[in-house]
């Protein structure tokens, strides 16, 4: 059901984006094991703070950052993910939630079901962008969030977070619209490399945005990916962005020409094999807001409201407690008063 | 030789700006335009100043002219008084006559301001000139000025003046080639008619003056365009004003011959205005007549346009009140009127439906106790459940007049179970808007009756799934802790917490705490936790306690900030998790501002506080340092 099958995995006519990611490998690897201990110790200077917390004000307001603003913010943002893991660590209590897509009102009304951040802990499993019309401002406010409360808020890369997709489903035509040029969209497509692509909450629940690959059977191997780069076509990187469990047991070839299909038998290896009680991930519509797969060992969670503003489906988020344990908010789309309300009957020809 | 250049100077200033290329800037000139008269002195903004506007007022963007056509209306003190107005009127007429409304209607305003400064005889010579010219103008736009003029001079002129002003602006109201004007004319009739209603006349008004009245009445109701027509709704209701005024009701039968034709008007319009002043015009009618209107009146409650049914609903409650005065036309409201407003109150349309219920409980003073009991409170009932959440709301914020009228067993018995079924409702919107209304409820309620019925559920929504209705819960308890003071807030609600909070410490299991007491079998649908089993190892839930406790440090007394909730704060600075911690730092600000009033908890926020507050400041988590150096500046600067 999701919408993504119909993505084009061609090469990119240039691959430009490449090119300047080759010289950060060394970085990305050679402090991701200090990477967190360094961080912890910077507290972020205080002109810093106010000048966040003015950005965080004005985006709450659906008001784009000036350009000049998004370079500061990108620049800021790199501080804080290149030390962040492959697989960062995530302590309880914490809430879950999953695709967003640019919409942004959503977005609002999900911190208003799950509380504000940060007084309440989240971990966003990718997909900020694309489809829905605030693209910009989503992501740009959950950046800030991220340098504003390192500890509070962890943002994993979804399939969308790519230079390659955001040029075909909205993202790259919104900041030309919004910015006049390119420019934005290259800043945050180039920070989108540094995005943690998973994370562990407190060593049981492994979280992602599409699934598990073939080629990774621990944890620890996710750990020794080189992740700053854009989203390859193929590969391990690849699979944990755009894979999707599947009834079918054992690995099967993706409808989405991308990453793969995995059955309930590889999940629940995975699980033993890495000593985890849960999987939860995101990339997939579902009417419910989430949805259990191979006798509950993965979660879907979906946290986009009437999806394109046409789907008619509720959103979910998962809130974590200090005993692991679970309990999923569903929502509805947030109401605007003054604009004309979308229908929220799926049409025929979109099932 | 300086000094004359300084006086030129702001005159030079303002006309180098008003030549600026951008219009804003001409407008923001155009702003100060009374401080440069001020500066100018009367002479000379005589002399100098209004010539040059002159030539501005005709050659510039509207803009400018609004601001311009706006400042003039206070410039008869700049210009040394009211014998100089007549360069200033020379200034405002092209403005008035200008197409564009926005700078037309300041004109007029102004224009109209500046008369009342002038003296009778004045406004004989300059005004009356004026308004002859505007009215016998060829062009649309300047007849419309006209019409906006004639309240100025109508009470000033003698007999035969007002005679020929008033055959002249029935030309206006019959207007042959422009609707505008015809519309502009029927906008001013009720002011003019007023005036003849409260003001004094030279003369007294004569006959012959109702017949042009009168003949301006019969010209609009029979206009051929409704956006003319619906306006002689108004110019009726002035009419019978003048009629009750003057104690004369031999036109009464016409009057209601008139009113009946509008409100069955084959415009929907018409009818919808009709509808919106329907108690104006019933009022001025008794027994017989009033009765006459009551089939009018249920069939605008039948219309087949929702905006008329919508904006006769608001108008039940007054005019059920009239009818109410007579008893010939009191026993219509039970036998004929709610029948209709049952009907109603299930319209297909929602914005009917709310309507219906921002009026219909006033009704109940009207139909008395066992009226209100028969009658009504089955439609209340079942407005409560309305699908759209304005109708509920509408209900529930006007039950206070209810309660007046069958008292509160009556009230609570009947309507609270449906409250506390929309307080648990599955949509978190509608729990919202209820919590919202709680203070309002409170308030109708009193304590006693409030703490019976309604205070578990309050405790209840502290622990629902949603963060916003928990919000609001925290919100909810303040109000009240307002409302029923600081001592009720100790017993009723800290203690509960707390009590809470202590047992669930010494009890090492999760789930066995009984700790609410309480008769509240109604489990919240949307929640896994319910009061009677509060699970307090939950960060949630502490967090929640934290955020109740803390809100209500302004509501309380500081004895019992010291004594109940300091303690209870300092326990939760050792917590496990961060997110609580940082906000033990926030309220220990909060603390501290309220206790530093008082000289006495001096010592213990330098010692007992202060010493939290430091380890909080070493705390490990980044977050927490943060807001515990937040709070120590903030209490330094105390």
């Amino acid at each position: 059901m999701d919408l993504d099958t119909d993505v084009p995995m061609e090469d990119v006519s240039d691959d430009q984006q490449l090119l300047p990611l080759i010289g950060k490998e060394s970085v990305a690897n050679t402090t991701t094991n200090a990477g967190a201990l360094v961080n912890d110790k910077k507290d972020l200077h205080p002109s810093s703070i106010n000048q966040l917390d003015e950005w965080i004000e004005k985006l709450s307001r659906c008001e784009p950052l000036l350009e000049t603003d998004v370079k500061r913010l990108c620049e800021m943002a790199i501080d804080v993910l290149q030390f962040e893991e492959n697989v960062q660590p995530v302590q309880v209590p914490v809430t879950i939630c999953g695709d967003v897509h640019g919409q942004f009102h959503d977005l609002m009304e999900l911190f208003k079901i799950g509380g504000p951040c940060p007084d309440t802990n989240y971990l966003f499993m990718g997909d900020y962008v694309d489809r829905g019309y605030y693209s910009v401002e989503t992501v740009s406010y959950l950046v800030c969030m991220k340098v504003r409360f390192p500890k509070r808020i962890t943002i994993l890369r979804g399939n969308h977070e790519s230079r390659q997709i955001t040029q075909v489903y909205g993202f790259y035509d919104e900041c030309l619209r919004k910015y006049g040029s390119a420019t934005v969209w290259k800043l945050f497509t180039d920070l989108f490399d540094y995005f943690p692509i998973t994370a562990l909450v407190d060593s049981k629940i492994f979280c992602l945005h599409g699934g598990l690959s073939p080629m990774i059977e621990t944890i620890d191997q996710v750990r020794d990916l080189n992740r700053i780069q854009e989203v390859p076509h193929e590969g391990p990187m690849c699979d944990l962005l755009w894979s999707d469990p599947d009834d079918r047991g054992g690995w099967g070839i993706s409808p989405r020409g991308a990453g793969f299909t995995f059955g309930q038998d590889i999940s629940e290896q995975f699980n033993h094999t890495n000593d985890l009680s849960l999987i939860a991930r995101a990339h997939q519509l579902v009417m419910e807001g989430y949805s259990w797969s191979h006798q509950e060992s993965v979660v879907t969670i979906f946290s986009a409201p009437n999806y394109c503003y046409r789907c008619g489906n509720q959103a979910a988020i998962m809130e974590v407690d200090e005993q692991h344990n679970r309990q999923f908010l569903q929502y509805d789309p947030s109401i605007r008063p003054g604009e004309p309300s979308v229908t929220r009957k799926t049409p025929d020809y979109f099932l | 030789m300086d000094n004359f250049n300084d006086d030129l100077y702001p005159l030079a200033l303002l006309m180098d700006e008003l030549k600026h290329d951008d219009v804003s800037n001409r407008v923001e000139a155009m702003q100060k335009l009374d401080t440069i008269a001020i500066a100018l002195g009367p002479e000379r903004t005589l002399s100098e100043l209004l010539p040059f506007l002159l030539d501005v007022a005709h050659d510039d963007e509207d803009e400018v002219f609004a601001v311009l056509a706006g400042k003039l209306g206070d410039f008869i003190p700049l210009i040394g008084g009211h014998e100089h107005c007549e360069p200033l009127i020379q200034i405002l007429l092209p403005l008035a006559s200008i197409e564009e409304p926005i700078v037309r209607d300041k004109a007029i305003q102004s224009l109209n301001k500046i008369s009342m400064e002038l003296t009778d005889e004045e406004l004989n010579t300059i005004f009356l000139g004026l308004i002859q010219n505007l009215s016998q103008a060829n062009w649309f736009s300047k007849k419309i000025a006209a019409c906006g003029l004639y309240k100025s001079v109508i009470l000033k002129v003698n007999a035969q003046t007002r005679k020929n002003l008033l055959a002249m602006y029935l030309k206006l109201v019959t207007d042959e080639l422009a609707p505008m004007v015809r519309r502009a004319a029927a906008n001013n009739l009720p002011a003019i008619i007023d005036l003849f209603t409260s003001g004094e006349t030279i003369e007294p008004i004569t006959s012959q003056d109702w017949e042009y009245i009168s003949q301006m009445f019969q010209s609009l109701i029979n206009d051929d365009q409704d956006s003319v027509k619906f306006l002689s709704i108004k110019v009726l209701i002035s009419i019978l004003e003048f009629f009750d005024h003057a104690k004369d009701t031999l036109h009464n039968q016409e009057f209601l011959l008139y009113s009946l034709k509008l409100i069955e008007d084959k415009s929907w319009r018409v009818r919808y205005t009709a509808a919106d002043y329907f108690s104006d015009i019933a009022k001025h009618f008794s027994g017989e007549d009033l009765a006459k209107l009551i089939d009018p009146f249920i069939a605008l409650m039948k219309d087949n346009e929702g905006e008329v049914r919508k904006s006769i609903a608001k108008q039940l409650p007054s005019f059920c009140g009239l009818l109410n005065k007579y008893p010939t036309t009191k026993s219509s409201i039970l036998a004929k009127i709610i029948p209709v407003v049952n009907e109603l109150s299930q319209d297909p349309q929602e914005n009917v439906r709310a309507s219906l219920a921002s009026s219909i409980t006033e009704l109940s003073p009207i139909l008395q106790k066992q009226n209100t009991i028969n009658k009504l409170l089955p439609i209340f009932l079942n407005m409560l459940k309305d699908e759209f959440p304005d109708v509920r709301l509408n209900i529930i914020s006007n039950l206070s007049v209810v309660n007046e009228t069958i008292g509160i067993d009556m009230l609570s018995t009947s309507l609270l179970p449906a409250i506390t079924e929309l307080a648990q409702d599955t949509k978190w919107r509608v729990r919202l808007a209820i919590i919202e209304y709680i203070p309002k409820l409170a308030e109708q309620l009193g304590e006693k009756f409030f703490n019976d019925e309604l205070l578990n559920l309050c405790m209840s929504w502290l622990w629902d799934s949603v963060y916003a209705i928990r919000e609001a819960a925290v919100n909810n308890l303040k109000e009240l802790a307002v409302i029923f003071g600081s001592k009720w807030a100790n017993t009723e609600i800290i203690a509960k917490i707390l009590s809470a909070h202590r047992d669930n410490n010494k009890s090492d299991s999760m789930n066995d705490n009984d700790v609410e007491d309480n008769d509240n079998d109604d489990n919240n649908t949307t929640t896994n936790n319910n009061t009677n089993n509060i699970n307090y190892s939950n960060f949630i839930t502490r967090i929640t306690c934290l955020f109740a406790i803390t809100k209500l440090v302004p509501a309380i007394s500081h004895e019992i900030i010291a004594e109940k909730i300091l303690p209870f704060i300092n326990e939760l600075s050792g917590d496990s998790v961060a997110n609580i911690r940082f906000n033990v730092a926030k309220a220990y600000l909060l603390i501290a501002t309220q206790l530093a009033l008082d000289p006495k908890y001096r010592g213990l926020i330098e010692q007992d506080l202060w010493k939290h507050l430091e380890i909080l400041q070493n705390d490990e988590d980044i977050d927490v340092r943060f807001y515990a150096n937040e709070s120590v500046d903030g209490i330094k600067a105390l």
